[in-house]
């Protein structure tokens, strides 16, 4: 890997599709950063990301059917990829690893 | 349920405008449920911000640029139908797209020269390194509260002085102009370069390349001279490009017998700066450093100066500095005989906001500059004006086409893509036609400009602004014109207009008719003002100049020839040999003549007078035949007598004034001025005679009152009256004289009623640019009315038949045709007065000598503009007319 290289608000929506699995949609991704992380997210910033990863083949779309509500507007639904865990995964190894480097034992200080 | 309360509109049509059409359904349903989730939270006005704002942060890169490929891709598909459907219109009707295309085409290529001519024009001097802290220092001279001369000459020790007393003064140069150059290398003759002394900063304060030499040293030794590139190639045959070469060699200039030296070559002037020299003199030259006296005058006034201020001055501020300056050098008029006012003016005002006596800088009037781009304009608005007219004019044709889409599905948007596409590409058709006219009219407006212009020179001169602000106007005004057409046509409803009902709305006739009133307006004020542009230069040409100018020869004044004890008796000889050849009346030497600026003397006073008293005159040396071969009429006293005339200019003692100088003398009549002593300096003169006032100098600038000294020089011109019909035997003989008397001298001759006129140049231009564009602008608003009226007639073709069937009469026929559109001339002609008044008086009232507004210079316009108008539409309303009721009515 290596190359590849995600940003942290990039991370945080392509774990959001993975945890939302078929409820993952900008609106619902948007709510659930909001809710769980207590932080504002703009939605455009959000679709913004969502097209960008979809462009690096790291989740994939496709339109859902339609309901009464959002105006009768259709959701577009976002699934994470192979390649999208895998890069999630190796990103959380990689940080972890660094993360075991850090003398656990601070206390003193 | 109770339906819930939708987003606000506009945000929604935003969005959907700026996302990309495959994405946008979703962006919508993810903010339509965040606002329903707001309006459950923080109620409905709240929510509603909050949806206007976050449809507004989708206005980013990352959104609107992902339109581009899918947008494209679909348009590609309609685009080729468009371009098929625009050809097809075109070839459809061939003179209609002609006329359009034509016309836009001509206003275009009208714009386009003009706008060379304003760019060229405004671009003078702004080559200059330091352009923008250069600044020409002007003097005005006030003498009995009243001012006497507004120049840009003043005394050769301000610039050092000023520059001693103010840090804000970073360099200064001096300059005065040494006329045509008479240079003699080996044995060859070379003669009229102009030459100025400059001083040693002259090239450092201007940035003029410099091709051979240094540039803080070469003015600096006496007798050192630099050369425009092309007199050195005239001078020593350099062909190789290696001025160097020609560093340290020497030449002789008149009777000096010191030899010049060539110390630098620089490139020649280019054609956008004001100052224009083919030769520079070292200063040192004209002022050796050991002889102080001239160079610390107070009184000498020759000099033209030109500071650089410090970066960061600002020199308005600076200039405020000046009276203190003045009260301290002058005194009040104690030191010059004047008071002495200094002012800067920005180098790049020299060009073209200069009204200076004894300016040398190129000028041209800004106002004519400004006024030629408004007539551009003018062209160019009335060229739109006929495409929107055209294009709305012929809305029926395309009414069933729009009709038949809009059934098939077509969106207003898609329609309105369509008809400015369509003039898009009329506008690039006529674009290309426009450069064609430009290449091909380039020379002939060059010559009329009198200046070498081209696209591409100006094009690549042009500064990012002015490029971005014709870019701007250039692609308004298409999407403007095409604008207006593209929503008459694609708003029509697709079943009245399949019905076959379909009627104009009557909006769209008061849009068009409007718009042909503006036309006509324009065209009528531009008739008037060029009919009172070229009255007035009418009136400044043939006017009464008090002297006679015609059939006036000049002989160029022989330099070479030395000033002695029998320079006198030769000049009367060779004026007594000119007039013994058939043809010539009469012959006369005088240092000016009419049309030259004339020097002043300024503490001249009549010995009667207090000794503080000064006054200001121009100054004229002439001989006893002066008088009588200008014509110039004795008022009172005697004309010079040859006895008059005295080797040293000491012993004169008798001069000649004019009636000017009488009144400005305060002697009551030229009767009573006769015998009285005159007073200037060392000279004491008597007056012999009073003549009438003549204009000296072109009828733009006022009668001065002048004092005539009997003076003969070695610098004086001849001036020879003829009668003759063929004027080339006489030249011949004038020559052979010439060379019998004056051996050694170059013979060169003009004629002086050219020369003269010479100074109407810039009114010439003026008139002669406005005069074509106006005709241009006529053509293309009676194409446009040509479109219009053929148009008419045939919508009103089966109203016609009607009328006939029942009896109508030709004429009324022709009449009723006619007069919808003569009542829109006619309302234009009536608009016109007042702006064309304005505007010529704004013109005329830079002219002391003028024509006076009369309402028969608005008549002609108005006739003329109403015969054209009717003769246009006439061809087609007679067709109409002479039609067959039969013909017209078969079909219904």
């Amino acid at each position: 890997m290596g190359k590849e290289y995600l940003g942290e608000f990039e991370e945080l929506i392509l774990t959001m599709v993975g945890v939302l699995q078929e409820e993952a949609y900008g609106a619902a991704i948007a709510e659930e950063i909001e809710k769980r992380l207590k932080r504002d997210v703009n939605l455009s910033a959000v679709h913004v990301t969502l097209y960008r990863l979809e462009d690096k083949g790291l989740i994939k779309s496709k339109v859902g059917g339609a309901t009464s509500e959002r105006g009768g507007r259709r959701k577009r639904i976002y699934t994470i990829t192979s390649a999208g865990l895998a890069l999630l995964r190796t990103m959380k190894e990689t940080r972890m690893d660094l993360w075991k480097l850090i003398p656990q034992l601070k206390m003193s200080v | 349920m109770t339906s819930k309360p939708p987003p606000p509109g506009w945000a929604l049509r935003f969005l959907r405008s700026i996302c990309p059409d495959h994405l946008a359904e979703e962006i919508e349903g993810d903010l339509i449920q965040k606002f329903e989730s707001d309006i459950r939270r923080l109620g409905l006005s709240r929510a509603r911000r909050r949806f206007e704002w976050n449809a507004m942060r989708y206005l980013r890169p990352g959104i609107v640029l992902r339109n581009k490929l899918t947008y494209s891709l679909i348009n590609t598909i309609m685009l080729r139908n468009y371009l098929i459907i625009a050809f097809r219109n075109v070839t459809k009707n061939k003179v209609f797209s002609l006329i359009n295309i034509f016309g836009l085409g001509t206003g275009l290529a009208v714009c386009l020269l003009i706008f060379q001519f304003v760019s060229h024009e405004l671009s003078f001097d702004t080559f200059f390194d330091n352009a923008d802290r250069i600044y020409r220092v002007t003097n005005d001279r006030f003498q009995n509260g009243k001012l006497i001369q507004h120049g840009t000459i003043t005394y050769p020790t301000i610039g050092p002085t000023m520059a001693k007393d103010y840090p804000e003064i970073e360099m200064y140069t001096r300059l005065m102009p040494g006329g045509d150059m008479n240079v003699k290398i080996d044995d060859k003759i070379f003669r009229g370069e102009n030459c100025h002394f400059v001083d040693e900063h002259f090239l450092s304060v201007f940035s003029f390349p410099l091709l051979a030499g240094d540039r803080t040293s070469a003015l600096k030794e006496p007798y050192a001279l630099v050369l425009t590139e092309s007199v050195a190639k005239k001078y020593y045959g350099v062909t190789n490009g290696d001025y160097t070469s020609i560093l340290g060699k020497t030449l002789y200039w008149g009777l000096d017998k010191q030899p010049y030296k060539i110390s630098g070559v620089c490139a020649d002037n280019p054609d956008n700066s004001h100052i224009t020299f083919d030769v520079l003199v070292s200063y040192a030259t004209l002022i050796r450093p050991e002889e102080h006296g001239a160079d610390d005058s107070w009184t000498w006034s020759d000099f033209r100066h030109y500071v650089v201020l410090k970066p960061g001055i600002d020199y308005k501020a600076f200039e405020s500095k000046f009276p203190a300056f003045s009260d301290r050098y002058f005194k009040g008029d104690k030191v010059s005989g004047s008071v002495e006012k200094f002012y800067l003016q920005p180098l790049k005002k020299a060009h073209l906001y200069s009204d200076y006596e004894y300016d040398i800088a190129r000028t041209a009037s800004g106002k004519a500059v400004w006024a030629m781009l408004i007539v551009a304009i003018f062209i160019l608005v009335i060229a739109w004006i006929n495409y929107i007219n055209l294009t709305t004019s012929r809305a029926l044709d395309r009414a069933k086409e729009v009709g038949l889409r809009k059934v098939m599905g077509a969106l207003k948007t898609q329609l309105v893509r369509q008809f400015i596409f369509e003039s898009v590409l009329i506008s690039l058709i006529a674009f290309v036609l426009a450069l064609v006219i430009t290449w091909v009219s380039q020379s002939s407006f060059n010559e009329i400009i009198g200046s070498p212009l081209s696209l591409l020179k100006v094009l690549g001169e042009m500064q990012a602004p002015s490029i971005i602000i014709a870019a701007l106007v250039l692609v308004s005004g298409v999407l403007l014109a095409g604008f207006y057409p593209a929503f008459v046509l694609s708003s029509y409803q697709p079943a009245t207009v399949l019905k076959g009902k379909f009627q104009h709305s009557s909006g769209g006739k008061f849009m068009r008719k409007a718009l042909v009133v503006f036309q006509f307006t324009a065209s009528a004020t531009l008739i008037t003002g060029t009919l009172i542009v070229s009255k007035q230069l009418k009136f400044m040409n043939e006017a009464d100049l008090g002297i006679a100018i015609r059939n006036i020869m000049l002989v160029d004044p022989p330099e070479l020839t030395a000033w002695d004890s029998t320079f006198m008796t030769r000049v009367e000889n060779y004026k007594d040999e000119l007039t013994k050849i058939n043809g010539v009346v009469s012959a006369a030497t005088s240092s000016r003549i009419p049309g030259n600026r004339l020097g002043r003397t300024f503490g001249l006073r009549l010995a009667e007078q207090p000794s503080d008293t000064h006054y200001t005159m121009s100054f004229f040396g002439a001989d006893h035949n002066f008088m009588d071969t200008y014509d110039v009429p004795l008022v009172a006293g005697r004309k010079f007598l040859p006895t008059d005339h005295k080797f040293n200019f000491g012993d004169i003692n008798s001069v000649i004034i004019n009636q000017n100088a009488v009144e400005l003398l305060g002697i009551a009549n030229a009767q009573e001025a006769i015998g009285k002593e005159i007073l200037d300096g060392d000279l004491k003169v008597h007056i012999v005679g009073v003549v009438g006032n003549f204009h000296q100098e072109s009828l733009k600038k006022p009668m001065e009152p002048i004092v005539f000294v009997p003076t003969y020089s070695t610098y004086a011109e001849t001036s020879i009256k003829i009668k003759t019909s063929d004027p080339k035997p006489v030249i011949a003989q004038v020559e052979a004289v010439f060379k019998k008397f004056f051996p050694n001298n170059a013979f060169q001759y003009s004629f002086l009623e050219d020369r003269y006129n010479r100074q109407y140049n810039d009114e010439d231009r003026f008139a002669k640019v406005v005069t074509i564009f106006t005709m241009l602008g006529i053509i293309i608003s009676c194409l446009g009315l040509i479109g219009l009226s053929s148009y008419t007639a045939v919508q009103r073709t089966k109203e016609i038949g009607i009328r006939k069937a029942l009896g109508a009469s030709r004429l009324g026929i022709i009449s009723l045709l006619s007069a919808d559109f003569i009542k829109l001339v006619a309302v234009a002609i009536v608009l016109s007065f007042p702006l064309a008044y304005m505007a010529m008086e704004q013109w005329l009232s830079n002219y002391p000598y003028k024509i006076a507004l009369q309402w028969t210079l608005f008549l002609l316009p108005a006739v003329t503009i109403l015969v054209i108008a009717f003769a246009t539409i006439s061809f087609q309303i007679f067709k109409t007319a002479k039609t067959n009721p039969a013909d017209t009515l078969k079909y219904e």
